[in-house]
């Protein structure tokens, strides 16, 4: 079973892969079986690759689609079904024969088979929209913005930032001055695993500016933001599996890597509760971490952010 | 104040008495056990050869990852005490002395390891590092370092982080694995369960995981080999058992953890004094206790975050009549129970990175007068405060008295040695919903940290000494406010500590003064917080558990429409095979003249 598990990080890939898999697999296998001259008839054919998708798409796919969602699919996937199966006229004829055969009822079996769909397909329908109208107890869908427009400045322990122009104070190259393409040369690997490069360690004893500010960060991020954000800073930290929404995953890129400096270090410093409304700012447990921290400690973690995602923050221009 | 801390000096130095005593003693029963043995092999188990040293180029490999990775809770030297360190419980592993949690090896023994074998079920440590340690902060690595780096920093942290012994030294390390993949496991049947259930009491299970397993027997005395306070697992939460992630419920892990024991903590390997039979039996036991379904099947557990799954409509069914005030009622009995999960409460001081109770069951039932919420959660142990509190119930600033931070490691009062030894508090049980509910729109909902000024909350809390009272909440920093009118009609129908569990059933009217009190309408979904408190923890004010944002909703009776409409469906339907039928037969006809 283990390697039919789905892995976090490729599970998009993964899917599209075995879905590629399958379609390949059921086109091999009706091939053969028409070579050996024992052809599936192509309204079963077209039934079962109807219910192999809807199926995949309910039980394998995590995690789960909503209902309307898999409708929506699977009611795509039916007109791909009935497009492939009335290409052509006879195609048609052939798909549409046994339906005909029961309809016409001239065998005892067919009468028989008519018989039961005429009494079933009413009790069926009856049950179905029976379950419709029961009243409907589910999770209420909620949507928020992820990313609510930013103010143009915070005023964060006194000291006013204006957003589009405040800087990093400690994204600073040897000479101390702000730095982008000295600082983005020395995080960490943008492949698997995310690893630091060899030569840019920032528990190395002789490390000095950007690179021990960088463990700075991560000394504060640890202790502080790793609860919930996580060890690898993809939101599955010690107590994100209580939360509703799940804490932001820093390692996905429609997060910081959208995002400037100044934005992340706004969110830090305000917390959940500076949101605005359409960010939910009631369901936030992001504390606003200047009543834990001081504006040195926030930018540092920012840097310690980008440094072990390996992004880069965006900038104005 | 000072006289309470002088009485828990008192009982802290019995406490350490008793440990001492508890320790040696068992330590003279196994090195009694080891000696009858002789050096022979434990029953299931194997001697298998020493694994080849790791090539250097791995250790190097491994230290980047090291340093990237792990370095912040397990430390520049390993020794388990990284930035995050002190704020963690359980710790991180300290990993100089090579004791490693998780083994197929025997007592004493380091963990399977080879660098060219990253093979599941083989490979102790680099099972860990995949799975990560369910119940700890150690996260699953799977998917975020490739095989090839776990097996890399392991070969970094096992030859150059263990200082004290070497994996690949002849002379002083043996292998003997137990056989688990060969060894045929005896069946769970009622038989087997009875031979489990009085096994733990003969082999002092008990004394330590308490009489129902929920981790209460020794709480507060079990230290680990670092002198941390730890705790015993509690076995009605088995997706929280260390080396289980993912296969929660298979009674091979604790077959295993039974037979190897865990390394650095009080929980020794039992391969010497039982047999193999017993074994599967105390498995099979242990394993029928973690918490199932009504239909006894296991939990459903999330694959992303391996907790059980949760799902965050609270249904509140109706009953006739008199509710009752017994769980085992029939009553309570067929009404379907539901997780809430805990976290910390981390946003605002102080802070409760340790947070002990992370999940309650919530049952709930109303009648045409008042609505009982029946909740049951674990806490190891009952706390009531013995003395008059220095705070009032409506006061929630008490920095002054609860501490988030404390020093560093090795220094008295660190967090870690903190544990079990603060101030004892009331257990406490509290949740909250909008007052004037109806009136907020959509999706707005009052803060889940006691509202706010705008939009105030309706807050009902326990404690432990008995005490129900309602609140009114206006934000995280402010004082509650009484509603003594409300407090009034508030009923604890049951409270009582057993085993490791409190059950609480608190009945409320569905509707008071609508200006200050939560009114409960039929089919509505009503944003409720749960928050618990655990009075041996030192939890008080702020800092206690939380929950997310759950809904509750009172299940309305199925009205006539839902039979109605699908009738007439079904009639338009016979009527629509029928217009089928004809046209199809009269197409026929027509071909045929």
């Amino acid at each position: 079973m283990t390697s039919l598990k789905l892995v976090e990080g490729f599970m998009p890939m993964q899917m599209l892969f075995e879905l590629a898999l399958c379609v390949a697999l059921f086109a091999l296998t009706s091939h053969l079986l028409s070579k050996s001259g024992k052809a599936m008839p192509r309204f079963w054919q077209g039934i079962l690759f109807w219910v192999f998708i809807v199926s995949y798409l309910k039980w394998r796919v995590y995690p789960p689609i909503p209902f309307s969602v898999r409708a929506m699919y699977g009611f795509v996937s039916l007109i791909a079904v009935f497009m492939w199966v009335s290409s052509n006229e006879e195609d048609w004829k052939k798909f549409k024969q046994p339906i005909m055969n029961v309809l016409d009822a001239n065998t005892g079996f067919h009468k028989a088979l008519r018989t039961m769909f005429l009494i079933a397909i009413p009790i069926i329908l009856w049950g179905f929209s029976y379950n419709s109208f029961l009243p409907n107890l589910d999770e209420p869908v909620e949507l928020r913005t992820v990313h609510p427009a930013p103010p143009a400045s915070t005023k964060v322990h006194g000291k006013t930032f204006v957003l589009q122009t405040s800087q990093n104070p400690f994204r600073v190259n040897p000479e101390g001055k702000y730095d982008q393409e000295y600082t983005n040369a020395r995080i960490v690997e943008q492949s698997m695993g995310r690893l630091m490069k060899g030569d840019a360690n920032p528990w190395d004893e002789k490390a000095e500016g950007y690179l021990k500010y960088v463990r700075e960060g991560g000394e504060i991020f640890f202790q502080n933001c790793h609860f919930c954000h996580g060890d690898n800073l993809n939101g599955r930290g010690l107590h994100a599996f209580a939360f509703n929404p799940i804490p932001a995953n820093f390692t996905d890129p429609g997060t910081i890597a959208q995002l400037q400096e100044t934005f992340i270090f706004w969110r830090v410093s305000k917390g959940g509760i500076g949101l605005p409304n359409e960010g939910f700012p009631w369901a936030s447990v992001m504390p606003p971490w200047e009543q834990h921290l001081t504006t040195d400690e926030i930018w540092k973690v920012v840097l310690f952010e980008y440094w072990h995602t390996g992004y880069y923050p965006r900038t104005w221009d | 104040m000072r006289d309470l801390r002088s009485k828990s000096k008192w009982f802290l130095v019995l406490v350490a008495l008793g440990a001492i005593v508890m320790v040696s003693g068992s330590a003279i029963v196994w090195t009694s056990a080891e000696a009858q043995e002789g050096g022979g092999v434990p029953e299931g188990f194997k001697k298998e050869e020493l694994p080849v040293a790791p090539s250097a180029e791995m250790i190097e490999a491994g230290k980047r990852v090291y340093f990237t990775k792990c370095v912040w809770c397990h430390g520049v030297d390993g020794a388990g005490d990284g930035p995050a360190a002190d704020r963690l419980w359980p710790r991180p592993r300290n990993f100089n002395q090579g004791t490693f949690k998780i083994r197929r090896t025997a007592s004493g023994e380091l963990p399977l390891f080879d660098a060219k074998k990253p093979i599941p079920g083989q490979n102790d440590l680099f099972d860990t590092v995949t799975h990560g340690l369910p119940g700890s902060a150690m996260p699953s690595w799977e998917g975020i370092l490739t095989e090839e780096q776990r097996l890399q920093v392991l070969s970094f942290v096992t030859t150059q982080l263990v200082k004290d012994r070497k994996f690949d030294d002849k002379s002083s390390e043996t292998l003997t694995v137990i056989q688990l993949d060969s060894i045929k496991p005896i069946p769970s049947s009622e038989e087997s369960l009875k031979k489990g259930a009085e096994l733990i009491v003969d082999k002092k299970c008990v004394e330590c995981h308490g009489a129902e397993g929920r981790g209460d027997g020794n709480a507060f005395n079990l230290k680990d080999d670092w002198g941390f306070p730890i705790q015993p697992a509690n076995w009605h939460k088995c997706w929280n058992f260390r080396g289980s992630r993912q296969d929660p419920y298979n009674v091979k892990n604790i077959f295993r953890t039974f037979s190897t024991g865990v390394s650095g903590t009080p929980m020794p390997s039992f391969a010497d004094n039982t047999t193999v039979e017993e074994r599967w039996h105390i498995a099979n036991f242990v394993n029928s206790l973690c918490e199932r379904d009504s239909k006894g099947e296991p939990l459903g557990i999330d694959p992303l975050t391996d907790k059980p799954k949760i799902n965050f409509v609270m249904r509140s069914g109706p009953a006739e009549g008199e509710i009752s005030d017994d769980p085992n009622n029939e009553m309570w009995q067929k009404r379907e129970r539901r997780i809430v999960l805990f976290g910390g409460q981390i946003t605002h001081k102080p802070r409760n990175f340790v947070n002990r109770i992370d999940d309650v069951w919530v049952k709930s039932l109303y009648n045409d007068k008042e609505i009982v919420f029946l909740f049951q959660w674990d806490d190891r142990s009952k706390s009531v405060a013995t003395e008059k509190l220095p705070f009032g119930p409506t006061e929630v600033n008490l920095d002054q008295y609860v501490k988030e931070q404390a020093p560093k490691t090795g220094e008295p009062d660190s967090i870690a040695s903190q544990q079990s030894k603060y101030t004892v508090y009331n257990d406490a049980f509290a949740f909250q919903f909008p007052v004037k509910w109806q009136e907020l729109p959509a999706p707005i909902k009052p803060r889940y940290l006691w509202g706010d000024q705008k939009y105030p909350v309706d807050i009902v809390k326990w404690e432990a000494n008995g005490t129900v009272k309602a609140f009114t909440g206006t934000g995280w920093d402010q004082d509650f406010q009484d509603r003594d009118d409300f407090t009034e009609k508030l009923k604890v129908l049951k409270q009582e500590w057993k085993d490791g569990r409190w059950t609480l059933m608190v009945s409320r009217p569905l509707k008071g003064d609508y200006d200050e009190d939560t009114k409960f309408e039929m089919g509505k979904y009503i944003p409720t917080v749960f928050f618990a408190w655990d009075g041996h923890n030192g939890d008080a004010g702020r800092k206690m558990a939380v929950s997310a944002f759950y809904y509750t909703v009172l299940e309305p009776p199925i009205p006539k429409e839902t039979y109605i409409y699908p009738t007439l469906i079904a009639v338009g339907v016979v009527i629509l095979e029928g217009w089928v039928l004809t046209r199809r037969a009269n197409k026929k006809k027509g071909k045929k003249l």
